[in-house]
């Protein structure tokens, strides 16, 4: 399916000609577009042909000072800044880097900020995006008792009782001896006989 | 009891005649089978819906012919384009094994299978002729584009994740039927 | 070999040719047809399905709310063996014509007759039986040579008729030596003629005028040519494209290469929903190959439609129809592709679409009471209070019951509480992995799942597992469970119809059990079907509306079954000791709510030291807990067994010295 680019020489980004309706594009080639003029972005900011994996020391500093100032808002209470300013972070993360910069460090950054995250987004009541980003977390391959337990109770102020009990005993097959879990296993329990009128 | 034999007069060439016939009618069968297999087999619908990546990387050097693009524009669809095989080499590693048992336990048909073994030929010719174009843009560059194009694949992997979860959120509401305020807190 | 062959000229053996080949088709088919038709092909397991589905409530209700239009679709798919016109009847009975006919022909045929006189046989010429004793048979002969005897002839005869005399004398007399003589017997017996091997006539069962001809022989070689080389292959190859175009589950090849596609590219951020498996389901070859001028936008539709309840044009409704009763078998192929790519999700989302399309009632926490029929859907949604199951449901009283379903008619109220309370669900008593022959599970051992199901009512009050005493919840240790542990099956009936009036096919309740590892959240093994399960206990008065308190009183464990279900393990114990969580989920195929899901801990030791083996040839084996205390046993016992040899012995010689 050919479609026409459209170039812009000043940007230098590459996007579709407009007079098409665009209910036609698939979400693959828009989502590669948009990949490639990320990459473009990146590559034109690299003065050295040979650019490497190796990433960014200014904008680590930059996240960095970010998510910080998110932790201070945290420790002086302020939640919806510190949500904010977090979620600031990891936005810069995923923008501005470069998406050839080393995927470890992505990732670790992810993983770190998400962690603070779904804390503020609990407290402050976020149940159901909590659960979204606890879900992404534990793909990323980070299996931690704890987020076990702040999924486990996620669902269970969203009345999803299946998914609780589902979640929790994931958690506790992973780590048997973890108590806190076996305690979330019984109160999810007891909801759920309750949900089905099991007297 | 039994009748005379009659002779029947035979040309020394008819068992050669024959024989001639009987070989050369296999070898015109032998190559149009062929033929018609290598056929078949470039037809076979790939496995993968489409590949934008690489559809995009010939639209955009297409595109040059008619306006000057920045050469980094091109090197940086080329890289999307490597990235993209990468994770199809990888996916089709992972699913390999899956694949195969499902083939001998007969849950897919012989033409899936014909598929499968094509694709992972045409994902290494892929990033062949990628590698390939690399070095054309820039000399020397093939060490380095490899090592890019992996970390480009997770990358993008874990960003398009990341992405999507506005989208998830929405289908979770829906599913659940759940009544979410503006502060993304529940209503009773 | 011979130079000429000799044709069919006076109809001998064409018609023995026809007769063998009708025959050999008609036989088994008219045996088959009349096995058919005394019913006599139903099975113990048929016999008990059929009373009980006569006796089912929810059999009943089903007949009672099934459209008018559905039960027309039934009885039109409906292959009734038992209907006397069919065409396969009326072949068979052509055929039998046909081959009366042939035995007419025969019959009358006089060369056949005479070709038949021309077989030798002594018995007859003499006229004794085979049971005749060599004396009767000398006197038969005696008595016949007077009367045929060239010399004793009347010389008033003809020469011809003198001739035919001679000719039956020589006969008698071969006859006799045939059955005297031993080597003139030996000759009859291997040649059926006392002088030896005769001329061999070799014949073609083809009247000549077929052959004789150039026109007639030129289209009978065309004949035989296009059915040995044209017809039999076109046969054969269309017979094997269409064995090779339905894969092991059933499903068209190019369905499930479709499924493997979408699975393939099935890309994170596109979440699974019911939704999404329609549209894979519309895609199926199945239904292009119903309806090829429909498109899948169109089936999509259709399906969609069905979920929802909307009403459809009546040209559709048959279309309809019958895409929604293939559904069954294409999702069951989805779901094994699924298990084949280890994925969870996509299996369990399918077997939840599968619901949605048996009730049709869309995928919403709602989906549990709109099962139920007569809900008034708009009052229930607005007043659901708080209730979104059937066991919630039954904590209220009958009359509350109604407001919240937003029922008012007590006839319609009382239907969807017998529905309500039939529906099956499963309640876990004990899960645990079982070795065949071994109290725990070894290293590189065949485990099995090996479970204890309550089936319950949500009506009926919840009984926990500890009000059951050890012995319900065992199995019996005889040699047949640990040999096969899966012979009990039979002894479990097969599950009744279930209660799906929107579902143009008659179904019988199953479940589809999944197996996964914990460690990774991935399925390990193919998808099980559990369809026997007795329902006996829904039965029970045990409303939880009226007891409080379970006691000896109103609790006898004896009246409720216990269904004990043994799964086999895809994969062997891991080979090394430790640890291993697995999760099974078990889904109704049928209605809401009765799934289970639970967590299974296998814990994995190393075999037993060598001395635990002598256990088995003891006789009271049950209760040896350690290994030593067993070595010490049987030495014992071996040390007595020694000091009774010897007793013996001694006594004996005793025995001798006293008597010497």
């Amino acid at each position: 399916m050919s479609t026409d680019l459209v170039y812009n020489t000043n940007s230098k980004q590459i996007s579709l000609d407009e007079s098409i309706g665009t209910s036609d594009i698939s979400d693959a080639t828009n989502t590669n577009i948009r990949q490639i003029n990320k990459l473009t972005t990146a590559i034109i900011a690299e003065s050295n042909p040979n650019f490497t994996p190796q990433p960014s020391d200014n904008l680590s500093k930059m996240i960095k000072s970010m998510f910080e100032t998110g932790i201070k808002n945290l420790k002086q209470n302020k939640m919806q800044e510190a949500l904010k300013n977090i979620s600031l972070a990891l936005e810069m993360s995923q923008r501005k880097r470069a998406p050839y910069e080393a995927f470890q460090i992505q990732l670790q950054d992810m993983q770190f900020m998400l962690r603070q995250k779904i804390d503020i987004e609990l407290i402050l009541g976020k149940n159901l995006d909590a659960i979204q980003d606890l879900d992404m977390l534990l793909n990323t391959g980070m299996l931690d008792p704890e987020l076990f337990l702040r999924k486990t109770d996620a669902y269970l102020k969203l009345k999803q009782y299946k998914l609780a009990i589902s979640d929790c005993e994931r958690g506790l097959s992973l780590f048997p001896a973890n108590p806190k879990l076996r305690v979330m296993l019984l109160e999810a329990k007891r909801r759920f006989a309750d949900y089905n009128g099991d007297i | 009891m039994s009748e005379p034999y009659t002779f029947q007069r035979i040309s020394v060439y008819t068992p050669l005649l024959y024989g001639a016939v009987v070989i050369l009618s296999l070898l015109v069968f032998g190559s149009q089978y062929r033929k018609r297999q290598v056929q078949e087999l470039s037809q076979l619908k790939s496995i993968f819906d489409e590949n934008e990546a690489r559809d995009l990387y010939f639209q955009i050097k297409e595109k040059q012919e008619e306006e000057k693009i920045h050469e980094k524009v091109i090197k940086a669809a080329l890289l999307n384009r490597g990235a993209e095989a990468v994770r199809r080499s990888i996916k089709m590693k992972e699913l390999g094994p899956q694949i195969e048992l499902l083939y001998k336990n007969g849950g897919i048909g012989e033409e899936y299978w014909k598929r499968f073994q094509n694709e992972i030929k045409l994902i290494d010719l892929e990033f062949k002729d990628t590698l390939q174009e690399a070095e054309r843009l820039q000399p020397g560059w093939v060490q380095l584009f490899v090592g890019l194009a992996k970390e480009i694949c997770f990358n993008q992997a874990l960003s398009r994740r990341y992405e999507s979860i506005a989208k998830r959120r929405e289908t979770c509401i829906e599913q659940w039927g759940l009544k979410i305020d503006d502060e993304g807190r529940l209503i009773e | 070999m011979p130079q000429s062959y000799d044709y069919d000229e006076g109809s001998e053996t064409w018609p023995f040719f026809m007769l063998t080949l009708l025959l050999t088709v008609l036989i088994p088919m008219t045996l088959m047809q009349i096995w058919k038709l005394t019913g006599k092909t139903e099975t113990e397991d048929e016999k008990v399905l059929k009373v009980n589905n006569s006796k089912s409530v929810m059999n009943k209700l089903d007949d009672k709310y099934t459209d008018s239009s559905i039960v027309t679709f039934r009885d039109k798919y409906n292959n009734s063996i038992n209907n006397v016109f069919s065409a396969k009847n009326g072949l068979i009975i052509v055929g039998w014509i046909c081959v009366s006919v042939l035995i007419q022909i025969i019959n009358s045929n006089e060369s056949i007759a005479k070709s038949a006189m021309g077989t030798f046989d002594p018995y007859e010429i003499l006229g004794v039986t085979v049971s005749s004793t060599e004396k009767e048979i000398k006197k038969a002969y005696r008595n016949l040579s007077l009367k045929f005897h060239p010399d004793k002839l009347d010389r008033n005869l003809s020469e011809k008729e003198r001739l035919s005399m001679e000719e039956i004398f020589v006969q008698i007399s071969k006859a006799y030596e045939a059955l005297t003589n031993p080597a003139t017997k030996e000759n009859y017996l291997l040649y059926g003629h006392p002088d030896g091997p005769q001329s061999q006539i070799h014949g073609i069962a083809l009247p000549s005028f077929l052959v004789n001809g150039s026109l007639m022989a030129k289209i009978v070689i065309f004949a035989y040519v296009s059915l040995l080389s044209i017809g039999l292959p076109y046969l054969v190859r269309n017979w094997w494209v269409k064995t090779r175009s339905y894969t092991k589950n059933n499903i068209h090849v190019e369905t499930a290469s479709y499924f493997v596609d979408r699975m393939i590219n099935y890309k994170p951020s596109e979440i699974l929903t019911v939704k999404l498996i329609v549209s894979w389901l519309s895609h199926s070859k199945e239904f292009r190959i119903y309806y090829p001028t429909l498109t899948a936008a169109d089936f999509e539709r259709l399906l969609l439609a069905h979920i929802n309840r909307e009403k459809v044009d009546k040209s559709e409704r048959d279309i309809q129809y019958r895409i929604v009763a293939k559904c069954h078998t294409l999702i069951n192929g989805l779901v094994a592709i699924a298990c084949g790519f280890r994925n969870m999700d996509i299996a369990s989302a399918a077997l939840d679409t599968f619901k949605c399309i048996m009730q049709a009632v869309p995928d919403s926490k709602y989906s549990e009471i709109l099962q139920l029929p007569n809900v008034n859907k708009d009052h229930f949604i607005e007043n659901s209070e708080d209730i979104f199951t059937v066991g919630k449901l039954f904590t209220l009283d009958d009359k509350k019951i109604g407001k919240v379903l937003g029922i008012s008619d007590e006839e319609l109220l009382k239907d969807t509480l017998a529905v309500a309370s039939n529906i099956p669900f499963l309640r876990l008593l004990k899960a645990e992995f079982k070795v065949p022959g071994e109290k725990n599970v070894i290293t590189g051992s065949i485990p099995y799942i090996s479970l204890k199901i309550l089936v319950h009512s949500a009506r009926q009050k919840v009984i926990s597992e500890k009000k059951f005493p050890e012995k319900y919840l065992e199995d019996d240790e005889d040699f047949e469970t640990i040999k096969d542990p899966y012979s009990n099956l039979q002894t479990i009936p097969l599950t009744t119809y279930s209660f799906s009036p929107y579902f143009p096919a008659k179904r019988r309740s199953d479940w589809v059990c999944l197996i996964g590892l914990q460690k990774d959240n991935k399925i390990i093994q193919t998808p099980v079907t559990i369809d026997r399960l007795s329902f006996k206990n829904l039965n029970n008065e045990f409303d939880k509306r009226l007891i409080t308190e379970i006691n000896d009183k109103n609790f006898n464990p004896e009246e409720w079954d216990i269904a004990k279900i043994n799964i086999p393990l895809g994969q062997p114990a891991p080979n090394e000791k430790g640890t291993a969580f697995f999760k099974v989920v078990i889904k109704s195929a049928d209605y809401f709510g009765p799934d289970l899901e639970f967590t299974m801990k296998m814990d994995v030791i190393d075999p037993p030291p060598f001395e635990e083996k002598e256990e088995i040839y003891e006789d009271d084996s049950e209760d040896n807990e350690s290994g030593e205390s067993d070595g010490e046993e049987s030495e014992e016992e071996s040390e007595d067994d020694n000091d009774s040899d010897y007793t013996d012995i001694d006594t004996d010689t005793e025995d001798e010295d006293e008597d010497n």
